[in-house]
């Protein structure tokens, strides 16, 4: 909390207020053009200026009063109303305050009438009262030493006869947000709390989190969280007691990291006789609060079972709510508490089925989004709930596709043996859907209800129907279906391969489809009699083949195909190999050149290398680990669940990282397309691909324009995490080039063939050695950079030549593995760049796991280094230094 | 300190130990059968020791409330017509992420909630404005939502009806108002319109006395702000006590097109318009299943013969008592006052489809369609249903249609792709049928794509429950003794009635 205070104080309110300004200014000059021409204008500015412009830049409507004249009118008209007292004045005085919010709200700077307006509000008129406040509210941020102005008014309306007139100033007094003016709010809020009426304690009680959250110490110094657990004990009233809740467990929360009083205290909130007082009121209290207290119930550990039963009897009839998120909030209470008792955790889900159904169909779709969202979760921990409720979560026509996208995820996951076929016929339906998007996800969601079950008859069936369907989408989202089903089920190859022996392969497009048609081409070579000629036909439009997946799968297919048909296959492989060897992807050429050497090597061990016999793949990896998951169960009824990760990995800053780096890794996942048996460092790179691929892509319409700036733009937690980077864009970066040739290592490596790993082993310190063929899985990494602590964080300089060089991530990459440093995951555009590296002892299990952030206009690389075995990890990091630093030399 | 049933708690606060189950034979949960409140086993002695853990290692949870950090409302063109910001935790820029990130997307509309930066984006449209809430932490999404949901019907209920961007340009001060008493730095207070117009007065501008609200007495009105029964005010009085009941269901049918019924079910709510005074205390009988054998149970004479229905699942507005409910099935309220949504019912089995629909679609080579469909309606020969409206998909290269209908009117409509055929009112027992010709223009490059989407029909049936349900009775009892009139309506409608074709 104090360092959120600290980071918001960093922009001054002056700043904000010049900001404001120029904004203005612009927009009066440009007043007179056309309203989207003013908007395209203010999107310009916003990406010029380094922190965005204030909220509201809206553009001046005919109707509505703009520019400095209007300002200057009202100030004057304002003046004369100030000091009178004609029977009038005050309606004449409400249609100026209407005016002077209106141009507040749409975005006209109306600051300079502060002084007039606090004149003006001496009345008794609470309407033309509330306008001030508000205004006051609004602008006494960006004018501190006016807000001192308002002070005195305000103290004055907090002695009101009127309760609402007090309630209405204190709130309005606690809103100033301004630190100095602190002292002046601890009179009020304490006389506040103390009000006969509810409705002022109500406002005093959160006023107290707002003092809190201006200044913690002064609302600890007046010993208000004291004031506040007397009365969430005490007050007859239920939405003052609701409050003090709120606030006191944010204050207890945040303090709690210094004090252990604090901590103590936060968790005496846990205690019985609290909880059980809250509960025996839970009827009185508003469904909002409801939702409070129940979440604050379901982090209660009760003694022994009856005392659970007591609470669930208690709380039975919540789920008969109308409002959802006491019933979610109910549901999570009654699964948490009853984890331990697994028969009864059964019964739980019965029960809470019926409800849940209910609040999937009623309300708005976004809320049957955020029902749904749950609705996975549990049925992912027990399938069988819903499964005779599939019905319900049939697709409508007119449903917006996010919510049609979870129920067919709900379909797919409670499939079973008994309803399968009436799933896989509803969703046939949707396969021909309007909506492409809808139509693709319901044919993956055929093909993953067939790698579920054991009885696939009739789904294979389906998905050759598709096949046949003749439309581009429908094909290729099956033949990746055919694909990976084949891997499951050796057995059905006879009837899929007749019916992909007869698509075309120029009519497949999209990479992946053709990845995996080219992996069955080579996979049956032996069934499909002219195999060989359509890859033939492939390696000639070697050149017009973007894709590099494509591009590998093909070389890999032919080698396939030259083993199982060498006659007929010899010229298409002397074709793929030199195409490959020639191509300009590293990839690429990096298995051409493999295979070339392996072939010349020893044909039969190329085979055993290439055409190994296969095993079934029984369970496709799962893309979240069980730890991860029971981590979102523990926050049911929360973003967590809609976002399918634990909390940590969005709200945490660290986690966030620069260019929410962490979100991509959480994606990466052993992939269903790894199909090749060869070397899992490049499967790494494809996916390593991937992921470069999309956080371009990202790019993309955010800001084409000069490299300096085009990854910090889009980052909105600029005053967090990009500070560093920011920094450094502020000196010019005309130095780094990004025309510089990407494929100089590529040359180099190709003139000097002879580069192998052995040799290649650095000349590295003594006492550590690394082993050159390290393996890890990113799931495997992932888990382990979430498990162990920082052993070591580092900033090293970078040479210039290696800056140089360093134009895309891959360059470093090769670099670093030549180093026995495997990358697991890169992204970035210059300036900035970002590593996973990992590293392996040699004849030990102990990995290095490295995060380096490179900033190429300082020239300065951030490394942390995560390892197994802890005293280790100095001298791993001079090896990675070492390495690092040998980056560029010739 | 330790007492009976309870114990002391600092500050001299005595605090119940024990929960106040409800006093009833049948507690769903646990094996143990309560004989009356508080005589089962006691926890006291162990639990007036407060539990103080290792420091957190169990507080799991979410670590503190969530609470909202803005709210914006913004047109389509994603100009702000208003905003409130409650927290200091996000930068006011907050709103430009979303415009660029979301609005400005092809993002917009494939997800309600999104994240930018550190914040979370929750958003909705409404008519043509986008409500925007921002959080910078792990929030409750079910309570976001539901939130807007909420404060909608309220303004709605402030302006008398529409919620637009000209509504909101009208009464923006009204808004603001508003926005300050539903939310208190980021927590939800009292949405209840019935309590917030007694202090907030200021009507929306379509009354032209507005800028004399000060007429109604206000000081007073706090004290009911958070009374016992939040949902009413006391004293009110009315001439003739009135009580209106509509009973709205609507029926969702898929059909496959062999006629099968994929899933059908219907959602039901009963509305309520209560004009009566003082403290009144109603109840509310139905002919489900559950309540009639209760009923019969406790009166021990047998259940009358008669229809009765199941109904799946049940939700209630917040004056019903929730206890009584769940212990003697009767739907036991204290009204509020005017107009509100007393349950919200679903129910799957047993459903009485209104309409059914035969379709005939022929393909008649590439340019030729035919297109025959035949709706019958099931329902009592007395009753007719309004607005009729049968939507049948014809494909996008449709050049030229000719229709003969039994009744109502039909035309093609090009922008959705439709035959629309309307009847204004469709007796019982009759089956209009509607043939028509379409011919399409050729083209080459579209091959046999034409999906066809599913046959959509709208209407209304007054009189008429697809569930069956029925009001058997509705008792008012107030201390007065007064008369009641009580209104009953019922009427089904479409939800989203789909036969595939």
């Amino acid at each position: 909390m104090r360092e959120r205070e600290d980071q918001s104080n960093q922009i001054s309110p002056l700043q904000l207020l010049i900001r404001r300004k120029c904004i203005y200014l612009t927009f009066s000059e440009e007043t007179k053009g056309r309203s989207n021409r003013v908007r395209g204008h203010s999107t310009q500015l916003s990406v010029a200026m380094a922190p965005p412009p204030p909220q509201s830049h809206r553009s001046p409507s005919p109707s509505q009063p703009s520019g400095k004249s209007e300002v200057s009118d009202l100030k004057s008209q304002l003046r004369q109303l100030a000091g009178s007292r004609a029977p009038g004045a005050d309606d004449s005085k409400r249609d100026l305050f209407k005016k002077v919010i209106s141009n507040m709200t749409i975005g006209i700077d109306v600051s300079s009438l502060f002084g007039e307006m606090v004149m003006c509000s001496a009345t008794s008129d609470i309407v033309l009262k509330k306008m001030c406040y508000l205004y006051v509210g609004n602008y006494a941020k960006v004018n501190p030493d006016l807000a001192l102005l308002t002070i005195n008014f305000l103290q004055r309306d907090c002695k009101d006869e009127d309760p609402m007139i007090r309630g209405l100033a204190l709130r309005s007094l606690c809103s100033l947000r301004v630190a100095n003016l602190v002292e002046y709010l601890v009179g009020p809020l304490g006389s506040g709390l103390k009000d006969n009426n509810s409705y002022v304690r109500m406002v005093a009680v959160i006023g107290v989190l707002k003092l809190y959250h201006i200044s913690a110490s002064t609302c600890i110094d007046a010993d208000f969280p004291a004031t506040l657990k007397h009365l969430m004990l005490n007050d007859p009233d239920t939405q003052v007691v609701a409050n003090c809740l709120s606030a006191l467990q944010e204050i207890w929360t945040s303090e709690s990291s210094t004090s252990e009083e604090a901590a103590r205290e936060r968790e005496m909130l846990l205690s019985k006789p609290i909880v059980y007082h809250l509960l025996n009121r839970i009827k009185e209290f508003s469904e909002w609060a409801q939702c409070l207290v129940l979440e604050l119930v379901s982090n209660y550990i009760p003694s022994d079972n009856s005392e659970i039963f007591d609470i669930m009897n208690l709380l039975e009839d919540r789920l008969q709510h109308a409002n959802g998120a006491v019933v979610l909030a109910t549901v999570k209470l009654f699964l948490q508490l009853t984890l331990s008792m697994a028969d009864v955790h059964q019964q739980v889900y019965e029960r809470i089925k019926a409800p849940l159904l209910t609040q999937v169909s009623s309300g708005s779709p976004e809320q049957s989004y955020a029902v749904l969202s749950h609705l996975h979760l549990l049925v992912m921990r027990a399938p069988y709930i819903f499964s005779s409720d599939y019905k319900h979560f049939y697709c409508q026509y007119n449903e917006p596709s996010y919510v049609k996208k979870l129920k067919l995820e709900m379909l797919t996951a409670v499939a079973n043996e008994s309803n399968t076929y009436e799933i896989v016929t509803e969703l046939c339906e949707y396969a021909a859907n309007v909506d492409i998007p809808i139509a693709r996800e319901s044919i993956r969601a055929v093909g993953k209800i067939a790698l579920q079950q054991y009885d696939v008859n009739a789904i294979v069936d389906r998905l050759l129907q598709f096949l046949e369907m003749e439309k581009d989408y429908v094909t290729s989202e099956a033949l990746v279906l055919v694909k990976d089903l084949l891997r499951k089920y050796p057995q059905w190859s006879q009837d899929c391969i007749a019916v992909v022996g007869n698509i075309s392969s120029k009519n497949v497009q999209e990479p992946k489809a053709k990845a995996a048609l080219i992996w069955m081409l080579g996979e049956y070579s032996q069934d499909m009699h002219d195999a060989p000629y359509v890859l033939e036909s492939l390696v000639e439009n070697w050149d017009e083949e973007h894709s590099s997946e494509v591009r590998l799968h093909l070389l890999t297919a032919v080698m396939k195909c030259f083993f199982k048909r060498p006659p007929e296959t010899k010229k298409a492989l002397g074709a793929a190999l030199a195409a490959g060897l020639a191509d300009f992807h590293q990839d690429v050429h990096d298995r051409a050149l493999f295979y070339y050497r392996l072939l010349q090597y020893n044909v039969s061990v190329a085979e055993s290398v290439v055409n190994p016999p296969k095993q079934a793949v029984s369970v496709f990896a799962d893309t979240q680990s069980s730890e991860i998951k029971d981590r979102i169960f523990d926050e049911f009824n929360s973003l967590s669940v809609v976002y399918q990760k634990p909390s940590y990995m969005f709200t945490d800053k660290e986690h966030r990282g620069t260019f929410e780096f962490a979100d991509e890794l959480g994606n990466l996942s052993i992939t269903a397309e790894s199909a090749d048996s060869v070397v899992p460092a490049q499967q790494v790179e494809a996916n390593d691909k991937d992921l470069l691929l999309s956080t371009s892509e990202k790019d993309e319409g955010r800001e084409p324009g000069s490299n300096g700036s085009a990854y910090n733009a889009p980052s909105y937690n600029g005053s967090s995490a990009t500070s560093q980077p920011l920094a450094d864009l502020a000196f010019p970066s005309t130095g780094i080039s990004g025309q510089a040739p990407a494929s100089n290592l590529a040359i180099d490596d190709l003139l000097g063939l002879d580069f192998s790993v052995g040799t290649a082993t650095t000349p590295s310190p003594p006492p550590l050695n690394l082993n050159p063929k390290a393996v890890l899985d990113p799931g495997t990494f992932q888990q382990k950079w979430h498990q162990l602590p920082i052993s070591l964080s580092e900033e090293y300089s970078l040479s210039p030549q290696g800056i140089a060089s360093l134009t895309t991530p891959h360059a470093l990459l090769r670099h670093m593995q030549s180093h026995s440093i495997q990358c697991i995951a890169s992204g970035g555009q210059s300036p900035n760049f970002k590593f996973f590296f990992f590293a392996q002892k040699a004849e030990a299990a102990s990995m290095y796991l490295v995060e380096c952030i490179i900033n190429t206009s300082s020239a300065k690389s951030q490394i942390k280094v995560k390892a197994d075995d802890q005293s280790s990890s100095p001298a791993f990091s001079t090896l990675f230094q070492s390495a690092l630093s040998k980056f560029g030399l010739p | 300190m330790c007492m009976e049933n309870g114990s002391f708690y600092s500050d001299g606060v005595f605090i119940q130990d024990q929960l106040d189950l409800p006093i009833s034979l049948e507690l769903r949960w646990g094996l143990r059968r309560k004989i009356c409140g508080g005589a089962t086993v006691s926890v006291c002695s162990s639990s007036s020791k407060l539990f103080v853990g290792e420091f957190g290692s169990w507080y799991t949870g979410s670590e503190m409330p969530v609470a909202a950090s803005a709210i914006y409302f913004l047109n389509l063109r994603g100009d702000v017509l208003i905003n409130r910001l409650y927290r200091d935790d996000v930068g006011g820029n907050m709103v430009d992420a979303f415009r660029t990130h979301i609005l400005q997307t092809k993002e917009l509309g494939t997800c309600p909630v999104r994240q930018i930066g550190g914040c979370s984006f929750f958003y909705m449209r409404i008519s043509n404005v986008y409500i925007v809430i921002v959080v910078s932490s792990n929030a409750n999404v079910a309570c976001a939502f539901k939130f807007v949901v909420e404060a909608v019907a309220l303004f709605k209920s402030y302006f008398g009806g529409a919620f637009d961007e000209d509504a909101i340009r009208n009464n923006f001060v009204l808004i603001y108002e508003l926005l300050d008493e539903i939310m208190d730095f980021g927590y939800p207070q009292n949405l209840s319109p019935e309590i917030l117009k007694l202090y907030i007065t200021q009507e929306g501008v379509r009354s032209p006395f507005s800028s004399k609200p000060l007429d109604r007495p206000v000081p007073n009105a706090t004290l009911q702000v958070t009374g016992a029964v939040g949902w009413r005010r006391e004293g009110l009085v009315y001439k003739k006590n009135e009580v209106f009941l509509d009973i709205v269901e609507s029926v969702n049918l898929l059909m496959s097109s062999k006629g099968v019924v994929l899933r059908c079910d219907v959602t039901g709510k009963i509305l309520m318009k209560c004009f009566l005074s003082g403290m009144p205390d109603l109840k509310l009988g139905l002919n489900d299943k559950i309540g009639l054998e209760k009923e019969s149970q406790l009166k021990s004479r047998p259940t009358k013969s008669g229809k009765t229905i199941e109904l799946d699942d049940v939700t209630f507005h917040q004056c019903v008592n929730l206890t009584r409910f769940n212990s003697e099935k009767t739907v036991s309220f204290v009204p509020p006052d005017g107009e509100f949504e007393l349950m919200k019912y679903r129910i799957t089995e047993g459903v009485n489809l209104p309409f059914k629909v035969l379709p005939t679609i022929k393909e008649l080579g590439r340019t030729r369609m035919e297109v025959n469909v035949k709706v019958k309606s099931v329902f009592g020969a007395k009753m007719f249903a309004l607005g009729v409206v049968v939507k049948i998909p014809v494909p996008k290269q449709t050049a030229k249609t000719s229709f003969t209908v039994t009744s109502g009117r039909a035309k093609y409509n090009a922008a959705i792709d439709c035959l629309v055929w309307k009847i204004r009112k469709f007796p019982g027992q009759t089956e209009p049928t509607l043939s028509a010709e379409v011919e399409l223009i050729s083209t080459m490059t579209e091959k046999k794509s034409w999906t066809r989407p599913p046959i959509q029909m709208e209407f209304q049936v007054p009189m008429f429950t697809a569930s069956g349900l029925r009001v058997r009775f509705l008792k008012v009892w107030e201390k007065s003794g007064y008369n009641t009139v009580e209104w009953v309506r019922y009427i089904t409608k479409a939800g989203s009635y789909e036969v595939r074709c």
